[in-house]
Formats: structure tokens, C-alpha cells, sequence
């Protein structure tokens, strides 16, 4: 449609090249560093490659701490959290939607409204509360307060309701209860919507470090944002140590992205989610 | 989207009419499954939003656990406030800077790939920069902590190289929230660019033909077909990238700790300091109040101009 240059093409994509690879440096920077020897660092003459490349870092990293422990702990509350915000979003949506009661516009308008609230507005009361609820320093305290989640309630509602009532009725005149018809009918229908707010919760599930670093404190309790930064307190001049478990913590997520590449991008652009 | 619902509920009432059972049976699920959603809406959303307007009036230290009223002596004490008052600046200054590189960067870049013909290649592209987005933002503050590092860092040894003396990017005053900044838009920026393409995509091609038959050059099609309507995309955009750096944390508590001379203690770190290393919760919850004001301001600026540009 454009006239075509091969002359400006190029251009672009050599500017494209350059700014790409810059982008990688520091992962580049990661990856290198973690394989330095605590030798290479000592000696204080700074160097892009390592010397003497070991994996010192990475033993250091499963010796020192209780590096399994954390992984798991992220795992095991960003699955949950996953879990039950789908569940939850899906139920509410499918109420706000396709159900009448008393109340329900505003009811819908208030969980709508609390998307505009910066979580360090309600972080120090809802630190209060979970310290009333008794669960600083368990797992709890981080998956408690994400269970729902006011945008996801918002996005099933605006999905829902592009489903046909009859649809609806005819499952039910055949003797289908709600739930039943949530779950065989609704769901897979949003399934790609749920797909993506699948993702993007988990994601800011295991990302998230505010939160956790106001109700955990215990070493072995902690989700692997925060632990990393605590171990990089405690090893300072040795980074090729945090630089490993920087790497250790970075891959996985990068192989899970990688996977599900056209499902996360698709996700991005339908919901705008971050 | 009103339409469908009328409709819906239309088809709902003759429907219901019919079965009462089943008009039962839907109340009692709407019922119980709202139940436990908004009780955890409640204790975790509502509940702490009035307490922290109602904690603001108070004096209240977690740790003597008794609060006193105080009135507004909080918000007074907030504007009398050097460090307050100088974290406003830097919370603007950050946002303000960053926001615009952000969108020039990503427009630019988004430009690129979408002029890749080759459709892997542009693939690919788009992978490497939305690859930072996805890694944790403490893990990426923790990497850019060393790369920036006064003896051993990668930018010095670059310096070095070039036989250019080394900076102190964390700790001078006229480097840190550059530095910052710079690690936030490595970050951040495949997000941007993904949405970008995503709304360079949704343009119809007819535009760009009428515009061509008009004589139009590359860079009319970019500025006169190509921005106008990306105004939709542009202004969701803004406003979500507004708000999210409005908000940004672990940059600032991992890299710089607020330090030097409080040029990088933006509101979100000093609402934390306040009530979490001080325990000052009263007098951080008046903060916390004002940060709510500013965002919902700012929003509803966004708002505003966006509609009146898509009306004319």
C-alpha cells in the first residue's frame, strides 16, 4: 500500500537492532555476573566477563537460603490467588449481568470505584485488619485480601453479557441450576477472557512486593520478590550470589511467558491488563 | 451495550413470570454468591478506604495502640512538611518525565515494528521488548542496583572505557531519579508498545489509501492519520501509565531508599516510611489521603481532555 524504500526499511530495522540489544544488556548483565567468582569481584578491577567463570553464586544461593522454600511459597499463593479470583470474577460477573436484585447498580458502581484506589491509599488498614485477623507472617495474609479483584468482576460482567439469553433460558427450562450453568455453559464462552485475566493475576501474584514485605517478616515464610531483596541485603559485595538467584527466579517466568506468548499478548491487547 | 441489557432483562421478566420455582432458586444463588465476594470486597476494599480517611484525623502509633483525636492537625502539620511537600515535587517530576519518555519511546518503536514486513521478525521484536515487562520489578531494581554500582557497575566499567570519569548514578543528587527513571522505562516500556501495535493494527487501511491518493507523504500519513486515530489507544495509554507510575515502589525502596537528600522520595515510599518504619500511621494515612485526591484529579483531567479531543 506504501510506496515501498528499501533504503528507510533498513534504517528501521538497523534502529530497531540496536535498541533491541540494548534492551538485553542487562539481562545479558544478569546472566554474565551471576557466573563471576567472588574472586573476579574482590579483585576490584570491574570487567563485563567473568575471569575465572564458576558457579559459586548458585551453590551459595541453595546453601545459604532457603531458596526451594520461597519458590514454593510464590507458587503455591499466586496459584491459589489465580484459582479463586477467576472462580469469584466469573460468579459476580455472571450476576451483574444476568440477574436482577435490589441494590445491584450501586452494588456494581461501588466494586467499580475501588479500581481507582492506589493500594497505598487502604494498604495501612488493610494492614491492620490482617494483623487483627491474626495472620501476619502466614501465607494467608497474602492471599486473603487478592481473592477478588474489582476489574476482573468488571470484565466477565462486559463478556457475560454478550451472551444470548436465550442460551440461558434453554439451558435452564432443561433443568440446569445456576451454578451448573455457570460453570458448563458461561465459563467456556469466556474462556479466552479468562485466560487473560488468568495470567495477568498470577503474574501480579508472584511479582507483587509491597504487600509482602509489609505482613512477612520471617525468613521462611517469604514470596521470591521479596526474599531476593532481603538476601541482597545480606550479601552485598557478593552479587554474583543475588545475581544468581536473580537468574534462578527470572527463568521461569520467562519460560512460562515464552509458552504462552500469543495468549498473554492477545490478553494485553483485549483487556488492557497489567 | 445499554441495548442488550434492556433486552436481557426484558426476556428475563416474561420469563419469570412463568416459573416462579426457578425466580426462587436465581434469588437465593444471587444471594449466595454474592455473599462471600462482597464480604471480601468489604473487609479488604471498603472497610479499609473509610478507615483510612477516618485514621487521617487521628494520632495513632501501632505500637502504643491507642489513637487520639486530632483533627485536621495532620493535614496541617502535611503542608508545614519539607519532606512531604518535597516528595509532591518529586512524585511529579518523576511521573511527568517518565510518562512522556514512555509514550514518545513506545510510539516510536511501536512505529518500527509495525513497518517490519517480514511478519517473524516483527514477532520477534515485539519479544524482546515486552521480555522486561514480565520479570519481577524487585528482581529488575536489584539487577540495575549492580549495573549501576560506583565501583563494579556496568556503566562505570562503560565510562572507563571511554576514559570518562565515573558518576555516582544512586547517590548524586543530579543522577539518582535519572537513574531511576531510566530502569523504570526499561521495565515498563513492552506494555506500551504492545498496545501501540495493537492500535496501529485496528486502522483500517482505507485511510491511508484516501491520504496517499491526496499526495500524502510518510510523515503526513504518521502525524495526520496514524496519531489522530490512535487517540482511543493514546488515551488509555496515558492514563493507565499515569497511574501505574504514580504508584511505582520497588524501583525507589530497593535503589535509592528516598536518598540523596530526599531527591527520589516519591509519595508511595514516604506513605510506606511513614507508616511502617516510624509507625506514624495517623499522620501517613493524611498522606495517603491526599495521594488519593491527586490520582483522582489527575484522572479526571485525563478524562476530560480525551473526550472533548474525540468529540471535535
Amino acid at each position: 500500500m506504501q510506496r515501498k524504500s528499501p533504503w528507510l526499511d533498513s534504517i528501521v530495522l538497523v534502529f530497531l537492532i540496536v535498541t533491541a540489544v540494548a534492551m538485553m544488556v542487562p539481562y545479558l548483565w544478569m546472566v554474565v555476573s551471576s557466573f563471576k567468582s567472588n574472586m573476579d569481584i574482590m579483585s576490584g578491577q570491574g570487567s563485563f566477563f567473568p575471569n575465572h567463570p564458576t558457579l559459586e553464586g548458585y551453590f551459595t544461593v541453595f546453601e545459604d537460603a532457603p531458596f526451594v522454600k520461597w519458590m514454593w511459597n510464590s507458587a503455591i499463593s499466586a496459584v491459589i490467588i489465580t484459582i479463586i479470583t477467576l472462580f469469584t470474577s466469573a460468579l459476580a460477573g455472571y450476576v451483574f449481568a444476568k440477574h436482577q436484585f435490589k441494590g445491584k447498580r450501586i452494588l456494581f458502581m461501588l466494586i467499580l470505584a475501588t479500581m481507582m484506589i492506589p493500594f497505598q491509599v487502604i494498604m495501612i488498614p488493610t494492614y491492620l485488619i490482617t494483623a487483627r485477623l491474626g495472620l501476619i507472617d502466614h501465607l494467608a495474609a497474602i492471599i486473603l485480601p487478592n481473592l477478588v479483584s474489582s476489574y476482573g468482576v468488571f470484565l466477565a460482567k462486559q463478556f457475560i453479557e454478550d451472551i444470548p439469553q436465550d442460551l440461558l433460558d434453554a439451558a435452564r427450562i432443561d433443568g440446569a441450576g445456576e451454578l451448573r450453568l455457570m460453570i458448563r455453559i458461561i465459563a467456556p464462552l469466556i474462556l479466552p477472557m479468562l485466560s487473560a485475566l488468568g495470567i495477568f493475576t498470577f503474574m501480579n501474584a508472584w511479582n507483587n512486593y509491597l504487600w509482602p514485605l509489609i505482613v512477612l517478616n520471617d525468613t521462611d515464610h517469604m514470596t521470591v520478590p521479596l526474599a531476593l531483596v532481603y538476601f541482597n541485603g545480606t550479601h552485598v559485595i557478593n552479587y554474583n550470589v543475588v545475581m544468581s538467584a536473580a537468574v534462578l527466579i527470572t527463568l521461569p517466568v520467562m519460560i512460562v511467558f515464552l509458552i504462552f506468548q500469543k495468549q498473554f499478548i492477545k490478553g494485553l491487547t483485549m483487556t488492557g491488563m497489567k | 451495550m445499554n441495548k442488550s441489557i434492556e433486552a436481557g432483562n426484558t426476556s428475563k421478566r416474561t420469563f419469570d413470570k412463568g416459573t416462579t420455582r426457578s425466580y426462587q432458586n436465581e434469588k437465593w444463588f444471587v444471594r449466595i454468591a454474592l455473599a462471600p465476594i462482597l464480604l471480601l470486597f468489604g473487609v479488604f476494599a471498603f472497610l479499609p478506604i473509610a478507615w483510612s480517611l477516618l485514621l487521617s484525623f487521628y494520632d495513632y502509633s501501632p505500637l502504643s495502640n491507642h489513637a487520639v483525636f486530632i483533627g485536621i492537625r495532620n493535614y496541617a502539620l502535611l503542608f508545614q512538611d519539607a519532606v512531604f511537600l518535597k516528595s509532591l515535587w518529586v512524585t511529579f517530576k518523576f511521573v511527568g518525565i517518565t510518562v512522556i519518555s514512555n509514550i514518545l519511546i513506545t510510539l516510536v518503536i511501536a512505529s518500527a515494528i509495525y513497518a517490519i514486513r517480514i511478519q517473524w521478525l516483527k514477532n520477534l521484536f515485539r519479544t524482546l521488548f515486552f521480555l522486561p515487562a514480565i520479570a519481577p520489578l524487585a528482581g529488575t531494581a536489584i539487577v540495575w542496583t549492580t549495573i549501576l554500582n560506583y565501583d563494579s557497575g556496568l556503566f562505570n566499567v562503560i565510562l572507563g572505557q571511554l576514559h570518562i570519569a565515573p558518576v555516582h548514578w544512586l547517590s548524586d543528587p543530579k543522577y539518582a531519579l535519572l537513574s531511576v527513571i531510566m530502569m523504570t522505562l526499561w521495565a515498563d516500556i513492552g506494555y506500551n508498545i504492545v498496545l501501540f501495535i495493537a492500535g496501529r493494527d485496528s486502522i483500517a487501511d482505507m485511510y491511508y489509501e484516501a491520504a496517499i491518493l491526496d499526495g500524502a507523504n510518510r510523515w503526513h500519513l504518521f502525524f495526520f492519520v496514524t496519531l489522530p486515530l490512535l487517540r482511543r489507544t493514546m488515551l488509555f495509554v496515558t492514563i493507565t501509565t499515569v497511574i501505574s507510575y504514580f504508584q511505582a515502589f520497588p524501583q525507589f525502596q530497593i535503589m535509592t531508599k528516598g536518598e540523596p537528600f530526599n531527591e527520589t522520595r516519591v509519595l508511595a515510599l514516604n506513605i510506606y516510611d511513614q507508616a511502617f518504619s516510624n509507625s506514624n500511621m495517623g499522620y501517613a494515612s493524611a498522606m495517603a489521603t491526599i495521594f488519593l485526591i491527586i490520582i483522582l484529579i489527575v484522572t479526571l483531567i485525563q478524562f476530560r481532555l480525551g473526550r472533548s479531543s474525540w468529540e471535535q
